[in-house]
């Protein structure tokens, strides 16, 4: 344990009733709470802990908890449990995990003992606001019980100052009053951390010349963007630039800002606030992905995104996709001799294919649409990371065996065996760099273009021979090659288009001879699957399987690409001259360049064993592993924290790490605006934090229904929503059916501060039962559409019709979305049955006993039931529960129809085809039951359903022959 | 003069003549509307001036009003008497409400409270555009069946007879692949017997009972 852990945990103490605590991120939030739960006692009561979200939290805390004191277990209390175990649980003074959710129904349904209650413990203080779960379910607990203490907890600093006054507020929900910052700059963590710094390697690798371009263009696509987002003057300036563009919470900022009018934004204004988000990604891949796949990446944005954007047609994406093409391939246009021999070649090659596709007749069209002599080369400009990597690994394992034998027993003895942690951002990058390191770049890279070839190839339905001409079919703009010209401004159209055409051509023939090639070693039994971990992708080139240690591994790289050049160059079954397309001349040159680099690779040299750890896994790697050399791939800020408490932890260890940054990219910017940005959050919320306004005896002030009149003067609402709900509450006490589903949302919680009765129970009909006429079934927008679509709103509203006097939708839009479905523009010429006004329409036309509230926002929902409450009698609970529950004779009890009618005998019949709204009833006249409907003739159905075309739909529907199971 | 008012008069009658067919595909715009700049976004739909109680006569039962938040705002006592006007004429009676205010809370509660009281569907449109959506909307679909809302089922046999057969409660898709499988066709399930049906693996007694009873109950219980 850290020393510092220790000061805040007795910092929190301090304060029986609890406390806020913010912490820096990577100071080990997980070893703080669970060396907090080891202080905890049964014989306090139990301590429950609200589930955070995050998974891996969770779990790291219970393997910190394993590996320091077996004895002490968390239990987990979920809704499978019943609810005499949960009772025990709750009274059994242990450690338990449990979800909002559980906790606020059973304490509104008094199933917990307060007084055997002795602390709540909350991991997501950020998420939190005044109308979460949790804030609802400490404003009950406290007001059953002051001497329950409430821990809050947080690593995302940033995070606590989004928004006004967040933390304060946050604070006031959770009747907290202590706020503990501990930032990494405190001096007790600093001192701590810098006492025994780990040794730090610094490495600046520089990036290629192309990667610097598209770096480049890409700021400045972003910057224009900016500056055109600037213009439409609905956002705050001062957030947008450049730097804070790099953030994910950059989005974020924009959206919060934006939301509130998104309605009123053109439709330019919302494409560039997607296109920052794009260019963003584009620059996080630059350094993240290899060549190929960033091409890939970008044919596939300029497919998907070609009309809409703005972005991709600003002068600099030129450059991106122009350098990103570069750094994977080029086309010369080879001499004239070459040219010949070139053209020949490839037409020969060409002659070759359309036997493959069956159509011999286009020979001639080949050669002639090759005239122009383009060749591919293979450029596969390997990530200038990689071989640095290498490098460190070699220079790591070298100065191991140099060391004195002794010392290095001492060491391997008391640390462990040597492993070298390298980390990265993502898995799919661990797996990339790992295989570079087993296998060689090279042969990495070599693989990707071939599935980027093939991929290309799919694209354009060469896959199904039957298609005889398909690049005549193909749309423009498809892939990368098509769109590159049009921004092209020198060329005519023309010659650019017939450069562009031979491109393809090229391309195509690489693909195909692929193609081909993978046809052959198919036949071959891949007998390398078993040796390699990853996961192969295709049928590898055989290779001489060399054994398992690690140093023939090694090696094999080696032979693989000898093996595969040679077939190449010779494997193939058609005659020689048929053998000499482009690409194994691209081939061979490329192998001459690269001759080194798989020298040495190949070569004596020997690297340590390596572990790949991916950052996003969440784990407590560096415990588990305890590495002595650690090479971090993608800077992380958390990871480096992570590796300074390892550090503090264990002195004894002398920790070495390797940082790789592209020097001068955005990558580095990025780290250090993330620090930047952890330390202003800080700074922000210490002045924050001298000017709160918490209520010195919060527990007593504010609790009991006034506690909503504090609590929403506290959260700027408007005034009627105070007025009103301070003059209801002292009427009489109101109260609301909830189901139990509903208590993912916030609105039970803000109907509860409005001082209305709040009983949980599991409802088959409708969310929110307000009195025996009133049943309301709630729909935040975007349930709205998709309940549309899936049918479910359909049915749902069609079971409060039958059971309900007053059946309503309630339609909630978001308090800091716009208050619209959607803008003028939208609308269009037009109806259409898409729109969601053709459907509401249709849902008003059909049921039109159906009432709709429009609700601005939850406390607008809450003034509106309350309301509409007035006047009305109090619901039944038993009532509300058996409503649409068929009792065991099959009658659904209070259905208004359920005397007369078969329900259910209705319900399947107007679910069979040829059934329709206007001819059910005649059909149920002219027929007892669906048996004797079953043996109907169709003449006679005919006359029932009024048409022919009906009848003979469900005749035919009846008497249809389920389809055999073989 | 004359002769003006007398081509009046004759368009009139002619219009009179066809009125049925006029009217019938037309929305009828009561008097009162006149004016309103909401009146040049019905395009989709033919539109005529005439007689009629509530604002728009969109269907054969069903009517709408239009209400204006800000006048609302001006005149809170409107809707109502508007409402009270129509009496109980009308199957479907739509309150049709402009947002055309910022703060919205207050108005909108009272708007929603009078409508939901005295039995009209709220409907909210923040431009006319969108107002005269709705009202085309209601028009065109009045007679359209609810397969747009009742969501995207596949019409292939199988999804069919699973649709039909899994309205009986507690039968699922394994159920219905039984009860196909077994009996060969959907009007042999409908006509099997008690026995058979039992003799089904995985459907127990009462879903044996749930499924005769749907099939041999009358649709319509004598009492």
């Amino acid at each position: 344990m850290v020393r510092f852990h220790e000061h805040v945990i007795t910092e929190l103490l301090d304060e029986p009733s609890g406390g806020l605590v913010i912490l820096s991120s990577g100071l080990s939030l997980s070893k703080l709470i669970s060396s907090l739960l080891l202080l905890h006692d049964p014989s306090q009561g139990s301590l429950l802990i609200l589930s955070p979200s995050s998974q891996s939290l969770k779990s790291q805390i219970s393997h910190h908890l394993q590996s320091s004191d077996g004895s002490h277990e968390i239990a987990e209390i979920t809704a499978e449990l019943p609810a005499h175990h949960r009772l025990s649980l709750y009274s059994s003074g242990q450690t338990c995990f449990i979800t909002a959710r559980i906790l606020i129904v059973d304490l509104l349904t008094n199933k917990i003992p307060i007084s055997s209650l002795a602390g709540l413990i909350l991991l997501n203080a950020h998420s939190l606001s005044e109308t979460s779960t949790e804030a609802f379910i400490v404003r009950i607990v406290k007001s059953m019980s002051r001497s329950v203490y409430v821990r809050a907890f947080t690593d995302r600093p940033h995070a606590m100052v989004a928004g006004f006054a967040k933390t304060e507020r946050i604070m006031k929900a959770l009747y907290i009053r202590k706020l503990h910052l501990w930032p990494r700059f405190q001096v007790y963590v600093s001192e701590e951390l810098e006492r025994n710094p780990p040794e730090v390697v610094d490495v600046r690798v520089p990036m290629s010349k192309y990667m610097v371009g598209i770096q480049k263009a890409i700021v400045e696509v972003m910057d224009a963007c900016l500056k055109e987002m600037r213009k439409t003057n609905k956002v705050d300036v001062e957030d947008l630039t450049v730097e804070n563009g790099l953030f994910k919470s950059f989005d974020e900022i924009v959206r919060r800002q934006l939301d509130p009018i998104w309605h009123t934004l053109g439709k330019k204004t919302k494409q560039l606030v997607s296109d920052l988000k794009t260019l963003r990604k584009l620059l996080d891949y630059l350094v993240r992905y290899d060549a190929v796949s960033y091409l890939k990446y970008l044919d596939t944005l300029r497919v998907s995104e070609s009309f809409r954007s703005v972005w991709i047609f600003a002068e600099s994406s030129y450059k991106i996709f122009d350098y990103a093409k570069k750094r994977v391939y080029r086309l010369a246009i080879s001499n004239h001799i070459n040219l010949k021999e070139q053209t020949n070649t490839s037409t020969a090659k060409r002659r070759k294919l359309r036997m493959d596709g069956h159509s011999k007749e286009e020979v001639a069209n080949g050669t002639s649409s090759l005239s122009g002599g383009v060749v591919l080369e293979e450029v596969l400009e390997e990530a200038p990371k990689w071989k640095v990597l290498r490098e460190i690994l070699e220079e790591i394992e070298e100065g191991r065996t140099k060391q004195p034998l002794a010392e290095d027993a001492v060491e391997s003895n008391k640390l462990d065996s040597g492993i070298v942690l390298v980390a990265c951002k993502d898995e799919r990058s661990c797996m990339q760099v790992e295989d570079c390191i087993t296998n060689g770049s090279l042969k990495v890279l070599r693989e990707e273009w071939q599935n980027y070839l093939l991929s290309k190839m799919d694209l354009r339905g060469f896959q199904t021979p039957q298609k005889k001409k398909p690049k005549q079919k193909e749309p423009r703009g498809i892939g990368l090659l098509d769109g590159v010209v049009p921004v092209k401004p020198a060329q005519s159209a023309e010659s650019a288009s017939s450069i562009n055409k031979q491109e393809h051509e090229a391309l195509l023939a690489a693909a195909l001879q692929i193609r081909s090639k993978a046809h052959i070693t198919d036949e071959i039994p891949p007998q390398v699957e078993n040796d390699r971990k990853r996961k192969g992708k295709g049928p590898k080139k055989k290779a001489p399987a060399n054994g398992q240690t690690s140093g023939s591994k090694i090696n094999e790289p080696e032979t693989l690409i000898v093996d595969k050049t040679n077939s190449e160059l010779t494997g193939f079954h058609q005659p020689g001259k048929l053998r000499g397309a482009p690409m194994p001349g691209a081939l061979r040159k490329h192998n001459g360049d690269h001759d080194d680099p798989e020298g040495l690779e190949g070569g004596a040299k020997k690297i340590p064993p390596l572990y790949f750890y991916a950052l996003e896994r969440n784990e407590p790697i560096l415990d588990m592993l305890k590495p002595s050399v650690i090479i971090v791939y993608h800077p992380d800020m958390t990871f480096v924290r992570e590796i300074e408490v390892f550090q503090a932890e264990n002195p004894s260890k002398r920790v070495k790490v390797y940082f790789l940054f592209y020097e001068a990219s955005t990558e580095v910017q990025k780290f250090e605006a993330s620090i930047r940005k952890e330390n202003g959050a800080f700074e922000s919320l210490i002045r924050q934090k001298s000017m709160m306004m918490i209520p010195v005896d919060q527990n007593g002030s504010c609790l009991g229904p006034n506690s909503s009149t504090e609590l929403e003067a506290s959260s700027s609402q408007n005034s009627i929503t105070r007025k009103a709900g301070g003059r209801k509450v002292a009427d009489k006490e109101m109260q609301v059916i909830v189901d139990m589903r509903e208590f993912m949302s916030s609105l039970p919680n803000v109907l509860h501060q409005k001082g209305m009765r709040i009983i949980p129970v599991t409802l088959e009909v409708g969310d929110y039962i307000l009195s025996p006429q009133i049943c309301v079934e709630r729909k935040s927008i975007s349930d709205l559409f998709m309940s549309f679509t899936s049918g479910r709103l359909y049915n749902q509203v069609d079971m409060m019709v039958r059971y309900y006097r007053i059946p309503v939708l309630l339609i909630e839009f978001s308090q800091d979305k716009s208050f619209s479905f959607q803008s003028v523009t939208d609308i269009g010429d037009d109806v259409t049955p898409n729109s969601v006004i053709s459907k509401l329409s249709l849902l008003a036309l059909h049921f039109p006993r159906l009432r709709i509230i429009w609700s601005r926002s939850l406390h607008a929902t809450a003034e509106i039931f309350a309301t509409l409450k007035a006047n009305q009698d109090e619901p039944g609970l038993d009532k509300a529960v058996r409503v649409g529950v068929p009792s065991e004779e099959g009658i659904v009890e209070s259905d208004v129809r359920a005397e007369n009618y078969n329900t259910s005998a209705v319900e399947f019949l107007r679910r069979l085809p040829g059934v329709n709204d206007s001819n059910y009833r005649s059909i149920m006249d002219g027929c007892k039951s669906l048996a004797e409907l079953a043996l109907l003739p169709a003449e006679k159905l005919a006359e029932l359903m009024g048409g022919q075309k009906a009848a003979r739909t469900l005749r035919d529907f009846l008497d249809a022959k389920y389809p055999t199971l073989l | 003069s004359v002769s003006r008012s007398g081509a009046a008069a004759s368009s009139s009658s002619s219009q009179s003549g066809s009125q049925n067919s006029q009217t019938r595909n037309a929305i009828l715009v009561s008097h009162r509307q006149k004016g309103n700049p909401l009146l040049k976004h019905i395009r989709n739909v033919r539109w005529t001036f005439a007689e009629v109680v509530g604002d728009y006569l969109v269907g054969q039962s069903s009517c709408a009003l239009y209400l204006s938040l800000r006048y609302h705002l001006l005149h809170p006592d409107y809707l109502y008497y508007r409402i009270r006007e129509l009496q109980k004429n009308y199957k479907l009676r739509v309150v049709l409400c402009h947002i055309d205010v910022e703060d919205v809370a207050k108005p909108l509660l009272e708007v929603t409270k009078t409508a939901l009281l005295h039995d009209c569907t709220l409907l909210c449109a923040w431009s006319l555009e969108e107002c005269g959506r709705y009202l085309e909307t209601i028009k065109m679909y009045e007679n359209k069946p609810a397969d747009l809302i009742q969501g995207q089922m596949d019409t292939d046999y199988s999804s069919r007879l699973q649709h039909a057969l899994t309205s009986v409660r507690h039968v699922n898709k394994t159920d219905v692949v039984t009860l196909g499988s077994t009996f060969g066709s959907l009007s042999s399930v409908m006509d099997a017997s008690m026995e058979d049906l039992a003799r089904c693996p995985g459907i127990g007694e009462r879903k044996v009972k749930r499924l005769y009873d749907t099939f041999h109950e009358p649709f319509k219980r004598t009492v």
